[in-house]
């Protein structure tokens, strides 16, 4: 089975919420994502979202923006982000990877997502393709890699039902109109749009986007089975770059995990 | 494969393989939403005629066709007409896109007007507009553009509306839509985003292509009345390729007209240093649509290079990639030098100081009239008058105020 598939349904039976953590490939450099990943998951991350830097992100904010600028410094590419994950498989062969971008870089590396090499990623999520699409019909194919599509506050009834029953590994739902790091969260109608997303959907319904804060991430975990944290986290990435400390972000991190459990 | 005008885009927005939207979801809403009302209104009667009587009652169109006589003599041959909508109220082609846009915006109920630009030319046509209607409105411009069209972003401020510098990226055109797409998406529930070229996710190209079309409509009827035949080309330059499509779109099904876009050369095809994608690119996915795109192999978006801030863009619009691919319409390139020789030599010769973008179609007639005998009509689509690059072309000059 998928290990994205597989993870997220033993914490369904467990009766556990997800946590999703995002960073930027080589962001500051590919081996402190390299490094950053594993302490991630020490600390407590159940599923790594890795962002593939693009010259053009329109859904991101400033924050997210300015690492795929220094990610782009560093000519970090597809095909190096796949060999910084074959290096990270040779200690962890469990963690799901999720590969996030945008569709021009994927087009462009067509043939590495159909290798995916040694079962390297789980999941791809491309922020702007229409949901009710597959990679498929842009001629990016894999069986065993799963795809993850968007559902927003503005997405209407009949496209949530198409989306959500069109999503293999889960449903992403965007908590707020606006690019990532935002904050203007309605749980009201955040947590009415997941009920209706999970009368379709096949797979677990996630959240993310507004999420700043353990006590954001205890709000959205009720409603959801589980969360995606992405900027808060760039952003500590981003301060501590230099030190390269990082024991800031694990305590971060444990406490959100603490805080949806 | 022989094009139909009248087939495209089909219902998901594709001109053959090209188009399409690609945006994040959040957006996919408010392009239903518009291409809704697009297709209700576009042949409404009250509609057409709001329209119609502020293209000439605001904008002073028809725009003439001027026969340009001392350019004429100095190729000896053919006789060059100039499509003139550097004589529009604003200056440029622009204007006829965001007529048509805001009573869109207007019927929509938005109270907020959004725009990007990069020779300015948009953003003063949209703010122009929107003051006619006494709506917010905000500009995004790279800030290398704020910079080079000082004259435009004055002209903006004037007009009530409110300039936003964009410096990520490459400062540019390209940059200063991400930036307007980023706001759409956060404010999309009461805002309309005017886009300026017929670039974008459908419907947008098809929308723009359609207002900018009066071009095209008036040079039919102008070429019969004043030299009795269809042109034998019409050449327009090329950013994101709005004037070119309004001028090329009527003349898409009459065989015997040559189309003919120009791109920005910057300091040569071969050198790399250019912002022309159709000359230089390959498909790719930019600003939601599938289009050529000049692109590295890792499929990052390249920066550009070009004298022109109007032109200085890596994508290009859908239709014009469909165009390409199917032979209809052909697409060249002149240099930065080549561009700025035409703007002194129009301006010398015709009393008409164009537009830098403008200057690039000028700059083409130089090896386009060697292949011309003397029966034959050229038309240039004017698109722009050239008081906002004074400041640019007197610094090349190594002129100071
Ligand atoms: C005078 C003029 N011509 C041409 C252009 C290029 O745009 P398009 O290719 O959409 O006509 C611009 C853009 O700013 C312009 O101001």
């Amino acid at each position: 089975m998928n290990r994205l598939t597989k993870k997220l349904t033993d914490l369904k039976d467990k009766n556990k919420k997800a946590l999703v953590a995002y960073l930027v490939a080589g962001d500051p450099d590919i081996e402190t994502t390299l490094h950053l990943m594993k302490l991630f998951v020490e600390a407590g991350v159940d599923v790594l979202e890795i962002g593939v830097p693009f010259t053009d992100p329109i859904a991101e904010g400033p924050i997210i923006q300015k690492a795929h600028d220094r990610a782009l410094k560093q000519d970090v590419s597809l095909s190096s982000i796949f060999k910084m994950i074959k290096k990270f498989r040779v200690d962890d062969k469990q963690t799901p990877l999720v590969l996030m971008g945008y569709l021009n870089t994927f087009l462009s590396h067509k043939n590495l997502i159909e290798d995916n090499e040694d079962s390297a990623i789980d999941s791809i999520l491309v922020v702007d393709i229409p949901g009710e699409l597959n990679l498929a019909d842009y001629g990016i194919e894999n069986k065993n890699v799963n795809t993850i599509s968007l559902i927003s506050p503005t997405t209407n009834k009949d496209r949530i039902k198409s989306i959500a029953k069109n999503s293999s590994g889960f449903v992403y739902y965007v908590t707020l109109r606006g690019v990532t790091g935002a904050s203007n969260l309605n749980i009201n109608e955040v947590s009415k749009n997941i009920e209706e997303i999970k009368k379709y959907a096949f797979v677990p319904t996630l959240a993310g986007f507004g999420i700043k804060s353990p006590e954001d991430a205890k709000l959205l975990s009720e409603c959801s089975d589980g969360v995606i944290i992405g900027s808060s986290l760039v952003k500590m990435i981003e301060e501590n770059s230099q030190s390269k400390e990082f024991d800031r972000i694990s305590k971060y991190i444990t406490e959100i995990k603490q805080a949806i459990s | 494969m022989k094009p139909n005008k009248q087939s495209l885009p089909d219902k998901n927005g594709f001109f053959g393989d090209y188009g399409g939207k690609f945006v994040p979801e959040t957006l996919m809403y408010a392009l239903e939403q518009l291409e809704e009302t697009y297709l209700n209104l576009k042949d409404d009667d009250d509609f057409k005629k709001q329209f119609y009587k502020d293209l000439s009652e605001f904008v002073g169109r028809p725009s003439p066709l001027y026969f340009a006589e001392r350019l004429t003599d100095y190729y000896g041959t053919g006789s060059i007409w100039l499509k003139r909508e550097d004589l529009n109220h604003t200056g440029a082609h622009k204007i006829n896109n965001t007529i048509g846009q805001i009573l869109l915006a207007k019927h929509m109920g938005k109270k907020r007007i959004i725009a990007e630009t990069g020779a300015g030319q948009h953003g003063v046509a949209t703010a122009t507009v929107a003051a006619r209607l006494g709506l917010e409105c905000h500009i995004y411009m790279g800030a290398e553009d704020v910079e080079r069209q000082s004259l435009n972003v004055y002209r903006i401020k004037l007009l009530g509306a409110q300039v936003h510098k964009v410096d990520s990226g490459s400062a540019t055109l390209k940059d200063a839509l991400n930036e307007a797409l980023r706001d759409w998406v956060t404010n999309v529930d009461d805002t309309y985003y005017i886009i300026g070229s017929v670039t974008g996710p459908h419907p947008y190209p098809m929308i723009v292509r359609d207002f900018n079309s009066v071009v095209g409509e008036e040079l039919i009827s102008q070429s019969k009345e004043l030299f009795n035949k269809m042109p034998d080309a019409i050449v327009a330059c090329v950013g994101g390729g709005s004037n070119a499509m309004g001028a090329f779109y009527p003349f898409i099904n009459i065989a015997g007209t040559r189309l003919i876009g120009v791109e920005a050369g910057g300091e040569g095809v071969e050198t790399g240093e250019h912002a022309a994608p159709l000359n230089d690119g390959s498909p790719g996915v930019l600003h939601g649509a599938l289009s050529y795109l000049m692109q590295d192999d890792s499929g990052q978006v390249k920066s550009t290079k070009s004298v022109s801030a109007g032109l200085d863009y890596p994508g290009v619009g859908p239709e014009h990639s469909w165009l390409k691919d199917s032979g209809r319409a052909e697409y060249v390139a002149v240099s930065d030098d080549a561009a700025l020789k035409a703007f002194h030599q129009v301006s010398e010769f015709e009393g008409i100081i164009p537009a830098l973008e403008t200057a690039h179609a000028f700059a083409y007639l130089d090896t386009l009239m060697k292949g011309f005998d003397s029966n034959s009509n050229i038309v240039v689509n004017v698109s722009g008058r050239g008081d906002k690059d004074i400041n640019t072309v007197a610094e090349i000059d190594g002129i100071k105020f």
